[in-house]
């Protein structure tokens, strides 16, 4: 454990910058909107900054991204596959606990079961995460109710308290643990950390008053979900109100779904093309649609129970090692129905009730 | 920070979004949370805009026929061509050249466009594609209000307290303003839909009003009549602002208490409570669409006109809104693209406006008005011999054999299009993110897109290729830039005087009329504003179409999921495409949605090829089988098969009858 001041705490980003291509929160200037983004330079970065619009999920899982160039020579029949792995280094500063929660739920999907997905564990593979515990809620935050925060416990590199004047500094690697000692930084004590968890308990008492938009007593349905007794009417009023927009998947932190398609390359010659990864969402239709013309999930309410079965079901969960939900209250955010997962918790409990 | 701000182009909604700019291309699009309409959200066009602006569909250099074959020539090459071939036919202009503009163009673009047509080329036969059903609208509240778009403002919506769904799918048409209309009803807002087919907005309202294919106006009239005969029409609100109440009350009288229902499918007592919930509500907004398939003019103002005895126009949330499904269709009006319009929707026979227009432009015009484009196409006896089509939105080409028998067609857009097959020149421009433009959305929105990416190399910006032209064809034209069309436009348009590319940049656009006495613009008519309020002109006539026993069904024609009929532009994206195809694929021959009934009467199941039958031709389709469509409806959607469209194209008079006109067919098992 290290401290440093306040007005130094950007010279951690300055320093990672030098050696990685740095991210982080900041207020883009001209729409006043909390971004997370690669930053121009260290002192873009706001630590202040409300939780971003976006989670940093697109450093590693970029909203489109080449991943594979393909060309053909008609003369000597030759094929030229060549994988595109982006392993820059890259820093993520100032991620929220949510917002790292939803990377540790990438990495378990990704690099954790039996298939490994190349691209993303390059992307992975020189990424220095550094966090900070949420001292104050935001309005749609519910993070306490699905253990998505407000501080980080794993996953990171360093993670940064708001102490007051100063920040405490935690190394949770060893790279993280080299940086701080590079840096020089003043060790903290047992008295630092006690008032970390103050601060943290804190934190949580305020929820009842400024995180008034959202709550999700996710324990409480997982067991309907999981079970799958939950009547077809309540999913029928969900899908009703799903406009088939794909937002919910796309800002969430631990959506992982995507598509692959193959284009001709833009300016590029008659047998050349590239392989594109995009973010992709189960509320599309042409999502589940198999290649035979059958589709299992067509009707949008049997979609809509997919999303919140990957969510919230405990076969799911043991995937995840957690609930799918990180409690980051983006998807009511973005909905143009009234169908953020927050919302659907409710509806499943009121069936219960009722 | 990659991410930068601009407005997205798909529908006239105008929401705003961020579009990730790196290396020349565009990885990635977010919401923006504080703009006041989309408030951080988009629809599944939007999410996915990237995917069309990365497309390699792209025309990147002017192209001349040569031979039977378009080759790459040089810009000057190019314009050469189409200078010729407009100077050759200059002396019968009216007569032989007509321009197809497009309601996706920027307004400095279709501006500009107007002003080759008129001063330069010497045409008023200047149409938007897509165009019957916003202009209705705009005539019907031009007249009416003196202001010549949407009544209301979006922003109000959400405290609305009654909202009128007339027959507009609209979580599929324009789906943010669906959500708001959604948020409105979750608050606590009464929402009616009137329509003849189950969408999702009727089955989120709180009453649906399924009614006969062919008899929603009857709907409105008779929500009228009820208010008058009940005594809630709003008489203090008549009495200061009205002209011509007491003409449109007796006009009601044609229409019997005993026929409404018989004729509309309908019970009284639900349009009865649809009546007294609008006039109790303290404010009330109606939608309806105004795309290519919009209302007709004598429904539209019985819509009015309704609101108006409500004393629902001018007040605070609440608003008569046409939506344009089209991002600038509201934009391409203001530009004054039509035959008979200059900027600012004012007549072309308006010899004030004209000179000013005129000076401004350093060149006489013609105060007689020209032809629309389709007019002119479907007119065996026009003499047109030159069309020049501006980014064409269709996959389809209406008109297409009589195309190929004018002598010289120009196509001048940023994306591959089907017309260029026909075009004897091809002109490429940049796309709206590759230069500062503007684009105004169907509540009159003005909002600047900046630049945000470089063209391909050495493809030109709308504005300066048409300048271009426009000095090749020996007018010399001065702007330096977009911004300077807009000071122009500003110059000459009373309803856009306040608005300049400096005043809109860091804003989420102005609303107009922008002007000395409203220098921010106006979010929603006012009663101040407009000291009279006009009743609309109505038919009177309460004719409902009436199925035959050889074609017991009425068929209605709309818009499919996701698309706009032939949409051109979603073809060159993937997921939306996959989402397309998605339909296509269950149903490749297009389809018909039927009830089970009618199902099982014909003998047919879901998916199965049926033959729809009308007096003057027949389609092979596949039946879908829905909810969705009451009994003795059908309904087909304008999307995908060329059949779908020559089986229209024989229909086309009864199409030109706007949205809620209907084909009598019978569906017949193949």
């Amino acid at each position: 454990m290290y401290l440093i001041k306040k007005s130094d705490v950007l010279r951690l980003a300055e320093e990672l910058g030098k050696t990685h291509d740095l991210y982080g929160p900041f207020m883009e200037p001209a729409t006043k909107q909390a971004m997370f983004e690669r930053v121009g330079k260290a002192a873009d970065i706001d630590l202040a900054a409300p939780i971003p619009a976006l989670p940093p999920k697109h450093a590693l899982l970029p909203h489109y991204e080449k991943i594979l160039a393909y060309s053909y020579d008609k003369k000597t029949q030759k094929v030229d596959l060549a994988p595109i792995y982006d392993d820059r280094p890259k820093a993520l500063f100032g991620v929220r606990p949510c917002d790292l929660t939803g990377i540790l739920c990438l990495d378990r999907f990704f690099l954790g079961q039996e298939f490994l997905d190349e691209v993303y564990k390059y992307h992975r593979k020189n990424l220095f995460i550094v966090s900070q515990t949420c001292v104050a809620p935001f309005k749609q935050c519910f993070c306490v109710c699905c253990d998505g925060g407000p501080a980080a416990s794993e996953g990171y590199d360093l993670n940064l308290t708001d102490l007051g004047d100063t920040y405490l500094v935690e190394a949770g690697s060893e790279k993280g643990k080299k940086l701080a000692e590079a840096m020089g930084l003043a060790a903290a004590d047992a008295k630092h950390q006690a008032e970390k968890t103050r601060r943290i308990d804190k934190c949580i008492t305020l929820f009842d008053s400024v995180a008034t938009d959202n709550k999700a007593w996710i324990s409480r349905v997982m067991n309907r979900v999981t079970t799958g007794f939950i009547d077809e009417a309540v999913w029928e009023y969900i899908g009703n109100q799903c406009f088939e927009c794909g937002a919910c998947s796309f800002v969430c932190p631990t959506c992982s779904c995507f598509n692959i398609v193959d284009l001709p390359r833009k300016n590029g010659g008659a047998h050349e093309s590239d392989r594109v990864r995009t973010w992709d969402s189960c509320s599309y239709e042409g999502y589940t649609r198999e290649a035979g013309g059958h589709n299992p999930r067509k009707p949008v309410e049997d979609r809509r129970n997919k999303r919140f079965f990957c969510k919230l079901s405990y076969s799911q969960s043991k995937k995840y090692l957690r609930p799918g939900c990180v409690g980051c209250g983006r998807c009511q955010w973005v909905c143009p129905g009234d169908i953020g997962l927050p919302n659907v918790v409710t509806y499943i409990r009121r069936e219960i009730h009722s | 920070m990659s991410y930068k701000p601009g407005v997205c182009t798909f529908c006239g909604t105008g929401c705003a979004h961020l579009l990730k700019t790196d290396n020349g291309s565009v990885d990635g699009v977010f919401p923006v949370q504080n703009h006041p309409v989309s408030r951080g959200r988009l629809c599944v066009r939007g999410w996915n805009i990237h995917e069309l602006l990365n497309t390699p569909e792209r025309i990147t250099t002017p192209l001349v026929k040569k031979d039977g074959a378009l080759v790459p020539a040089s810009y000057d090459e190019a314009i050469g061509v189409l200078v010729k071939g407009l100077a050759d036919r200059k002396a019968n202009a009216a007569e032989e050249i007509a321009v197809l503009a497009s309601p996706r163009s920027s307004n400095e673009e279709n501006y500009l466009l107007t002003r080759l047509a008129r001063s330069v080329w010497g045409t008023n036969n200047i149409t938007l594609d897509s165009d019957s059903g916003h202009r209705n609208s705009l005539d019907v509240l031009a007249a009416g209000t003196g202001m010549a778009g949407m009544t209301g403002s979006l922003e109000e919506l959400r405290s609305c307290e009654y909202v009128l769904v007339a027959g507009i799918d609209i979580t599929k048409q324009n789906p943010i303003i669906g959500s708001e209309i959604h948020y409105a009803v979750r608050s606590g807002a009464t929402l009616v839909t009137v329509d003849s087919r189950k969408t999702q907005i009727a089955r989120l309202s709180t009453s649906f009003l399924q009614a006969r294919p062919g008899s929603n106006k009857i709907v409105y009239a008779a929500m009228a009549k009820i208010l008058i005969e009940e005594n809630l029409v709003d008489f203090d609100f008549l009495k200061k602002h009205n002209d011509g109440f007491e003409g449109f009350a007796n006009s009601l009288g044609a229409l019997r208490d005993e026929d409404i229902s018989a004729k509309t499918g309908v019970s009284m007592d639900a349009i009865r409570a649809a009546a007294r919930g609008l006039a109790a509500a303290k404010s009330a907004m109606v939608f309806f669409s105004s795309g290519i398939s919009g209302l007709d003019a004598d429904t539209i103002s019985y819509i009015y006109n309704l609101f108006l005895i409500a004393g629902k126009v001018g007040r605070p949330g609440c608003g008569v809104n046409p939506i344009a499904g089209i991002n600038n269709l509201q934009g391409g009006y203001d530009m004054g693209v039509a035959p008979d319009l200059l900027s600012g929707f004012r007549p072309i026979t308006d010899a004030k406006a004209a000179s000013a227009v005129s000076a401004a432009w350093g060149a006489p015009i013609s105060a007689k008005p020209g032809r629309g484009v389709h007019e002119l196409l479907e007119s065996g006896a026009s003499k047109l011999t030159a069309l020049i089509v501006v980014d064409h939105d269709e996959g389809i080409v209406r008109h297409a054999e009589r195309i190929k028998t004018i002598p010289f067609v120009a196509y001048i857009g940023a994306y591959k299009n089907p017309f260029m097959e026909y075009a004897t020149v091809v002109l490429p421009i940049a796309t709206y993110i590759e230069d500062d433009c503007t684009f105004t959305n169907t509540e009159r929105r003005v909002q600047l897109s900046k630049k945000k990416a470089d063209a391909p190399s050495g493809v030109l910006p709308g504005w300066k290729l048409l300048s271009a032209i426009a000095e090749k064809s020996g007018s010399k034209w001065s702007y330096a830039s977009s911004a300077a069309v807009m000071d122009e436009i500003a110059k000459i348009t009373p309803t856009y005087a306040g608005i300049s590319h400096a005043k809109l940049e860091g804003t989420f656009g102005m609303q107009w009329p922008c002007d000395a006495k409203n220098p921010k613009g106006t979010a929603r008519l006012s009663i101040e504003a407009s000291k009279t309020f006009t009743f609309a002109p109505v038919s009177g006539s309460f004719e409902v179409p009436k199925p035959t026993g050889d074609f017991p069904s009425l068929l209605m024609i709309g818009k499919a999921q996701h698309f706009w009929h032939q949409n051109n532009i979603m073809r060159k994206t993937s997921i939306p495409l996959r989402e397309y195809n998605t339909t296509l694929l269950l149903y490749p021959d297009g389809y018909v949605d039927i009830t089970a009934d009618e199902a099982k009467a014909a003998g047919v199941r879901d998916g199965w090829p049926v033959n729809v039958v009308s007096a003057k031709g027949s389609m092979r389709v596949q039946a879908r089988v829905t909810d969705e469509v009451g009994p003795g409806a059908a309904y087909v959607p304008y999307f995908i098969q060329e059949m779908i469209s020559e089986f229209l194209l024989e229909n086309v008079d009864i199409l030109k009858l706007g949205e809620d006109a209907t084909i009598p067919v019978r569906i017949e098992k193949v």
